[in-house]
């Protein structure tokens, strides 16, 4: 288990929102009804006698190729999941495609899904499942090839409906890490450095959106006063973009801190921001902009009234 | 609630408490007309940091007075604007254009000393 992530199928349906309304929406669509679920369960014996065979052949295959076959390196594991999927295989004609069942399918999903298989695999091994049940079917039903070909039929509906079940899965987990990245990118610290007495530098880094800017006009403002700043070298050297809003904030910021009686002197206004900041017309007149963190601190010096003075002239090193 | 206006040596002192209303804001522009006159003061600071909002027309009274101490040939520093004060405030709109701010008290006296010694820093 990790984290308090949910594990079980019935979360799962949950936060999938997985409903009976929408179990019936989504086998409406499959055109799945009572009729496939007779056609189905009256293959069951058929599905008894050609699961070891059919297992055996899936996982012949799956072993076969380097991608799959690291999954099942540990044959205790191999064992377990081969017993797992016998019963699936079992399932798929025992009836009862209620919403207990689309949990387990949930739940099954996410287990492939955080053992890192890929979907492009886990397509591949439904195609062969079908493939290699219609090949059984066809010899079964010999002298009935029409019987074959709508339980056939039935049993791929049925499939569509867990394959969709598990693909949402796998956009479910990854929509989750991404939205769990963007947290982890707004909750990067940016730190508000004292650099001279009376000079803060603020390096930020990384993705500006509104609710950062907010922040950390805020944690701006306090420093300024918490540490009696005169000048404020704000370096957005590691910034990518700014859109309008958060240049507007800025502008908003360096105003503020103005009030407070502190300059703010931007550094590292990148070539694209320059533009951007240009097009959007923002008007930065009031505001000192820098090349660079050097120049930026250079200028300080100069408000603060530092002067900075090598001490050896010829101390290079080597 | 009045804002009492202190004296040291040249300069007036202002602080403005949490609850000042509109006319309390219109006599302080008044008194310190008067006393910048009456005792050939030099600086005024004016010290809101007991101020938790400050509404357009604080802010234009402000200005006003900054100006109006201008005029009179005096230098006035607004000092004190709380963080969350000063964000409200531009967002606002309410720059207070033309004014010179420090941090508080203590450097608000700094800056008017330095600007009236014979040879100032720049800056």
């Amino acid at each position: 288990m990790v984290g308090n992530r949910p594990e079980g199928g019935a979360q799962f349906a949950e936060t999938l929102e997985m409903t009976e309304q929408e179990l019936v929406q989504r086998k409406d669509f499959l055109e799945f009804g009572d009729a496939d679920v007779k056609a189905l369960t009256g293959v069951n014996d058929l599905a008894r006698r050609y699961a070891g065979s059919v297992i055996e052949d899936f996982y012949k295959h799956l072993l076969s190729f380097e991608d799959t076959n690291a999954f099942f390196k540990d044959p205790q594991v191999l064992q377990h999941v081969q017993n797992m999927q016998k019963e699936y295989f079992l399932r798929l004609t025992q009836g009862n495609y209620d919403l207990a069942y689309t949990q387990n399918r949930l739940k099954i999903g996410a287990i492939h899904e955080r053992i890192g298989l890929p979907i492009k695999s886990y397509l591949g091994m439904y195609n062969f499942y079908l493939r290699a049940v219609a090949t059984r079917l066809v010899e079964a039903y010999e002298k009935n090839p029409d019987q074959a070909w709508s339980v056939f039929l039935s049993l791929m509906k049925l499939t569509f409906l867990d394959i969709g079940l598990a693909i949402d899965t796998y956009i479910y987990s990854r929509e989750r890490t991404i939205r769990e990245q963007q947290e982890a990118i707004q909750e990067l610290p940016t730190p508000v450095l004292p650099f001279r007495e009376g000079l803060l530098i603020v390096p930020i880094i990384g993705l500006i959106d509104s609710q950062r800017a907010r922040q950390l006009t805020q944690q701006l403002l306090t420093s300024i006063r918490a540490n009696r700043a005169k000048v404020v070298v704000i370096d957005i050297t590691g910034v990518q973009s700014v859109d309008s809003r958060v240049a507007n904030h800025m502008v908003q910021t360096v105003e503020a801190a103005r009030l407070m009686g502190a300059t703010v002197i931007i550094a590292g206004v990148s070539p694209e921001i320059a533009q951007t900041m240009v097009t959007i017309g923002i008007d930065l007149g009031r505001i000192a902009t820098v090349g660079d963190l050097q120049s930026g601190i250079e200028r300080a010096e100069q408000v603060l009234g530092y002067k900075v003075l090598r001490e050896q002239t010829s101390a290079h090193v080597a | 609630m009045r804002a009492p206006i202190l004296r040291q040596g040249k300069i007036l002192i202002a602080t403005i408490q949490g609850s000042l209303s509109d006319a309390d804001l219109l006599q302080l522009r008044e008194e310190l007309a008067t006393d910048v006159r009456r005792y050939r003061s030099t600086g005024v600071i004016i010290d809101v940091t007991l101020l938790d909002v400050m509404d357009s027309f604080a802010a234009r009274t402000l200005r006003g007075i900054t100006q109006m101490v201008k005029l009179l040939g005096a230098i006035s520093i607004i000092v004190g604007i709380q963080p969350d004060v000063a964000f409200a405030m531009v967002q606002l709109g309410l720059t207070l254009e033309g004014t010179t701010t420090a941090l508080d008290l203590q450097d608000g006296l700094d800056l008017l000393h330095r600007s009236q010694e014979p040879s100032h820093h720049a800056g």
